[in-house]
């Protein structure tokens, strides 16, 4: 029932929203009290006051409030509405939206209501339900452009291009006259309906467009880019030379245009010599610029080849630019190519430059060519297609002989370092490379890594502290979380994971989750800013990225690993309490295991004291001062993600995005699988191993789980339900025929790729699933794979940690450990603990 | 190689935004939030840009717009970018640009990239924005990019700024003037008018296209005058919703 109030007490709510709106809220609630001391049951005062609460962080008692004022009044739209602004804060969006249509059927006419309801369908992308509410919006205010673009976009964004492109066009015949051409708005809007046109085909209408208004739009690169790409894509040649060169003359340095130009002008990918012309005419243009004189060393050949790779080497080398490797390591997929470069420059450490070492030292030039040179070569012989790295170190000691304090060298020397399997070496090198440029944040970054790759964690963090705002609540660890230093929390729960202390790992991957989900919250706002603002390409643009922003690649990373943690913890739920030593995890039952286990827990709980007792102290310290008290984080160590009861469940959430955005990621498929069959989904399990299957079917991981799947439907409890048995029946058959033997179908799969220690290591798992009793010399035969296949210490180390899986004895993985070690005899990652 | 692109006008480079992100954090102490950087390239998206390494096997088409057909593609290594925008309340009001951040990995130094991002923006900011000048604020123990900016681009100092960073450090204010680089508005309006009454008489008669990226660029430098710290947070205006009664 509508409450009315007297008209004093009406003044005091109109003051109420007032303060609300200037966010005075203490006194908000102050005259919130003053009307609720007369009229304690008025709906809209208590729903103002709920509303106020919330904005200062009480969101249960605002909740409470808000109900209480919707049971007082439930016709209110008043109360409607802040019910489902409380929603919205707490990103309850669908329950928001729910409020928002019941305030909206009180007070159809409320421009408020309906903009917020409008926002939240952006939000959620119910473009039919936007359409609706931008229509409504424009038939209320039609004399306002934004309302028409607002139109515009909800159409484009729900796939209606040409109602879009009307909706502008209709908006434009309304103009008297052309704009200024200082209205950005208007510029923006114009290019924004061209873009529209040309996603729907109508590149010729696009164009004519473009040559009518173009020269009178502000983003001139915008026009000069859309104008290019239009004509080439239309084949018009001519016209698309003299863009792309209009481009280039702006910009020379953008691979793309140089394409674009040579597509343009027709010169076939074999005419060497034209397009070596070409780019020599650009070099001309623009002497200081690097993509004309690079790009030719990617088809030219013989002798050309070698002229053109002298002179830019030389360039380069006496230039000092660090990136030169780099921008040559592509070429080596070309062996010639590799070989040539590496013979050049050899030749110039190895011809005395200046003879006579008195006068060579005089030469301070030569001396930055020398250097840089044998730093060149250090990166050529650490480079994975040109490996020798003997070679390397000798020649970066050499280069550091010459310089020692280039930063850049005693980096690639600690990569040698990386390379050679020695982490901890590799790390201190590093460190000395920080020391080198303290005040250099990205060397201090590069060393941090290094301390992680080497699973030292305090160190690492350590390092960052020099640059991060320890006052922040957390510390160092916790700015980085709010700065959404998304490579360090990677790197670290990486470390976390490799070291098995779960709950640390856990902790940073959903700190890489949360900073995602911050992500797409962010878009928020621009839903009305990017309006008023009226640059409305670049707001679609965003929301179609918001729409993928977990196929980015930091994302992949961070859930493959949460994932793989989840799986370990359901696979070894005793690892909730922290590692357990080596060779322990044996038997389930024997003493040594559960006084290991005990250990671990104490250690646990060790640990929890003193960051307890470190948290106590901030709060001592910080009483004092600032009013804005942030909050602790109550399980900085992770425990109490890592006591989750179900860990398949959480997997799944890092998972759906990933198998939604990133299908082509085989890893993922692999670990979707082992998601899925974990948790009895036979269905979805298999539609992982057909994925992969489709993208590589002779992947070594898959092979093993067609074997496991094959064998989990053998030896089912209970039978799937028929329809799902006979679908995946039906499929699975493609990939792995029941009928099939499979000692024969595995051995096949070993002498095909025998050459390859990943397939190898395969197909002795799966030797071991078809026969327990091969395991001897299954362990034999992976030892073996170090005498010719295995080439990469990462491939080695696979190897060691698949007698893990199978749960060999220490002898085992002694033998194998110590065959490693002699093969690379520099590296300390073969350790046995 | 090194390609120099757009952030979020034409073609969109707009997924790289955590790229960019953790460049800058690698490379700077001065840090921000994604949301941040949105409100760059939603507000100003002519003026930032990006230097990213050329994916091993190309491009297979050159617009990003529909989404690029492999990941290395879509998601190429970013080295360097420049976040620039229009100062919003120019205490002289006197409309100009400020860089927020600039940085290139140091690992792809002295290639040139941090002058020719400098340069898109600076010509983006008189043509787009009619900036009179750019400004900006570099340590003043950061002797390479005060080369950069001095010797290279032509800024000038204005003045320092006592313990802008927050380390204590003072700042050099530069700025540089734009002005020759605007386009000439007056003259583009004349023409239009010209055409509409040509149009008027009779209604066909083709039109004349307008000289796009023939300009000269020339740098010039004057003055100084400083821009706001490096403040993170709720940048972009805050819309709550407001209740009528």
């Amino acid at each position: 029932m509508p409450q009315p109030l007297g008209s004093k007490d009406a003044s005091l709510f109109r003051q109420v929203v007032r303060h609300y709106e200037n966010k005075q809220h203490k006194k908000g609630i102050k005259t919130a009290d003053q009307i609720l001391r007369k009229n304690p049951k008025h709906g809209d005062t208590l729903a103002m006051k709920a509303l106020i609460i919330s904005n200062l962080g009480q969101q249960e008692e605002a909740f409470a409030m808000a109900k209480e004022a919707l049971r007082y009044d439930m016709k209110s739209h008043i109360c409607w509405h802040v019910y489902g602004l409380l929603y919205r804060a707490e990103k309850n969006y669908e329950e928001a939206i729910k409020a928002y249509r019941f305030a909206l059927r009180i007070e159809p006419e409320s421009q408020p209501i309906q903009r917020d309801l409008a926002l939240l369908q952006m939000q959620m992308r119910d473009y039919q339900g936007y359409i609706q509410s931008r229509t409504t919006m424009l038939q209320a205010r039609p004399a306002f452009r934004q309302n028409w673009t607002a139109l515009a976009i909800a159409h484009h964004l729900a796939g209606d291009l040409e109602e879009a492109e009307k909706v502008l066009t209709t908006y434009e015949e309304t103009l008297k006259s052309t704009p200024p051409v200082s209205d950005m708005e208007h510029s923006e809007a114009t290019l924004y309906k061209i873009s529209i046109m040309a996603e729907a085909g109508k590149l010729e209408k696009a164009l004519e467009q473009l040559d009518i208004v173009g020269h009178r739009i502000t983003d001139v690169l915008a026009v000069m880019e859309m104008k290019a790409d239009y004509l080439l894509r239309l084949d018009r040649k001519a016209e698309a030379e003299a863009a792309y060169t209009a481009l280039l003359d702006r910009n020379p340095e953008n691979s793309m245009y140089y394409d674009a130009l040579i597509r343009a002008k027709g010169i076939p990918d074999s005419d060497h010599k034209v397009l070596k012309a070409l780019y020599d005419s650009w070099v001309e243009k623009n002497p200081r610029g690097d993509a004309p004189r690079r790009i030719p060393l990617d088809f030219l050949e013989g002798e050309d080849f070698k002229q053109a790779a002298d002179a830019y080497l030389q360039r380069m080398l006496k230039k000092g630019v660090p990136s030169l490797f780099a921008n040559i390591k592509s070429l080596y997929t070309n062996t010639w190519k590799r070989d040539t470069v590496q013979e050049l420059v050899e030749g110039y450490v190895s011809v005395p430059q200046t003879n006579g070492s008195a006068e060579g030292e005089a030469n301070g030039d030569n001396k930055e060519f020398l250097s840089s040179s044998h730093y060149f070569l250090a990166q050529h012989y650490n480079y994975h297609l040109s490996r020798n790295l003997t070679k390397a170190m000798e020649h970066v000691d050499k280069a550091i002989e010459l310089s020692p304090k280039a930063v850049e060298y005693q980096m690639t020397k600690a990569r040698i370092w990386k390379h050679y399997g020695n982490l901890e070496k590799a790390a201190e090198e590093m460190e000395k490379a920080r020391q080198l440029d303290e005040k250099d944040r990205y060397i201090n970054s590069k060393a941090a890594k290094y301390q992680l790759r080497n699973n030292n964690n305090d160190k690492a963090l350590e390092n960052m502290s020099k640059f991060t705002r320890n006052e922040t609540v957390g510390g160092a660890m916790g700015d980085l979380h709010e700065m959404q230093c998304v490579w360090y929390l990677t790197e670290d729960g990486e470390a976390y994971l490799r070291q098995k202390k779960l709950g640390l790992a856990l902790k940073r991957f959903h700190g890489i989750y949360n900073i995602f989900d911050t992500w797409q919250e962010d878009q928020f706002d621009f839903h009305s800013f990017s309006l008023r603002k009226g640059m409305v390409r670049a707001y679609v643009d965003m929301v179609r990225w918001e729409d993928r922003l977990r196929q980015h690649p930091f994302y992949s990373r961070a859930a493959l690993s949460a994932i793989r943690a989840y799986l370990l913890l359901h696979d070894q739920p005793d690892l909730a309490h922290g590692p357990l030593p080596n060779g322990v995890d044996g038997d389930a039952d024997s003493a040594e295991r559960k006084k290991a286990l005990k250990k671990a827990k104490k250690e646990q709980e060790r640990l929890e004291k003193i960051e307890a007792d470190k948290r106590a102290a901030r709060k001592a310290a910080s009483t004092k001062g600032g009013d804005e008290v942030k909050k602790e984080d109550p399980d900085p160590f992770g425990n109490k993600l890592v006591q989750t009861q179900e860990p398949l469940n959480e997997a799944t959430k890092f998972l759906t995005p990933l198998l939604e955005l990133s299908p082509k990621s085989i890893e993922a498929q692999n670990l979707g699988f082992e998601v899925y069959l974990r948790r009895g989904k036979y269905a979805l399990a298999l539609k992982c191993l057909s994925a992969a299957h489709a993208i590589d079917a002779s992947n070594p991981t898959l092979h093993i789980q067609l074997l496991r799947f094959r064998k989990a439907l053998n030896s089912l409890s209970e039978p799937l339900p028929p329809q799902v048995a006979e679908v995946v029946n039906a499929e699975f058959e493609t990939l792995l025929p029941k009928a099939q033997n499979l000692d024969e179908w595995n051995e096949s799969f070993l002498s095909t790729h025998k050459d390859s220690a990943l397939h190898t290591q395969a197909a002795l798992t799966c030797r071991q699933l078809l026969k327990a009793d091969s395991k001897a010399q299954c362990e034999k035969d992976l030892t073996a794979t170090l005498d010719s296949q295995v080439e990469s210490i990462e491939t080695a180390l696979a190897g060691l940690q698949l007698l893990d899986e199978w749960n060999s004895d220490q002898t085992a993985k002694a033998a194998y450990a110590e065959k490693a070690k002699s093969k690379w005899p520099e590296s300390s990652v073969f350790q046995l603990n | 190689m090194v390609d120099i692109v757009p952030l979020s006008s034409y073609p969109s480079y707009i997924d790289l935004l955590p790229s960019i992100q953790t460049c800058n954090i690698t490379n700077l102490p001065e840090n921000y939030f994604l949301k941040y950087y949105l409100y760059h390239a939603l507000t100003w998206p002519q003026l930032s840009f990006v230097a990213v390494v050329r994916p091993k096997n190309g491009y297979s088409k050159h617009t990003a717009a529909g989404g690029a057909a492999t990941l290395s593609e879509q998601y190429p290594k970013v080295v360097g970018y420049v976040l620039a925008k229009m100062e919003e309340e120019p205490t002289d009001g006197v409309a100009h640009g400020h860089i927020t951040s600039l940085s290139v990995m140091r690992t792809h130094r002295r290639l040139g990239i941090a002058e020719r991002l400098m340069r898109m923006s600076q010509r983006a900011m008189a043509e787009s924005h009619r900036a009179h000048y750019v400004s900006l604020h570099v340590r003043v123990s950061n002797t390479a990019a005060l080369r950069l900016y001095r010797d290279t681009l032509g800024f000038k100092v204005e003045t320092v700024e006592s313990k802008y960073y927050a380390d204590g450090e003072d700042a050099y204010a530069m700025r540089m003037d734009l002005t020759d680089m605007w386009m000439d508005w007056a003259e583009i309006e004349r023409k239009d008018r010209l055409r509409a009454e040509k149009e008027g008489k009779d209604a066909d008669e083709g039109e004349e296209v307008g000289e796009l990226g023939t300009e000269k660029e020339k740098e010039k430098m004057v003055k100084v005058r400083v821009g706001r710290g490096l403040g993170v947070g709720d940048l972009v205006e805050k819309n709550e919703s407001q209740t009528q009664a």
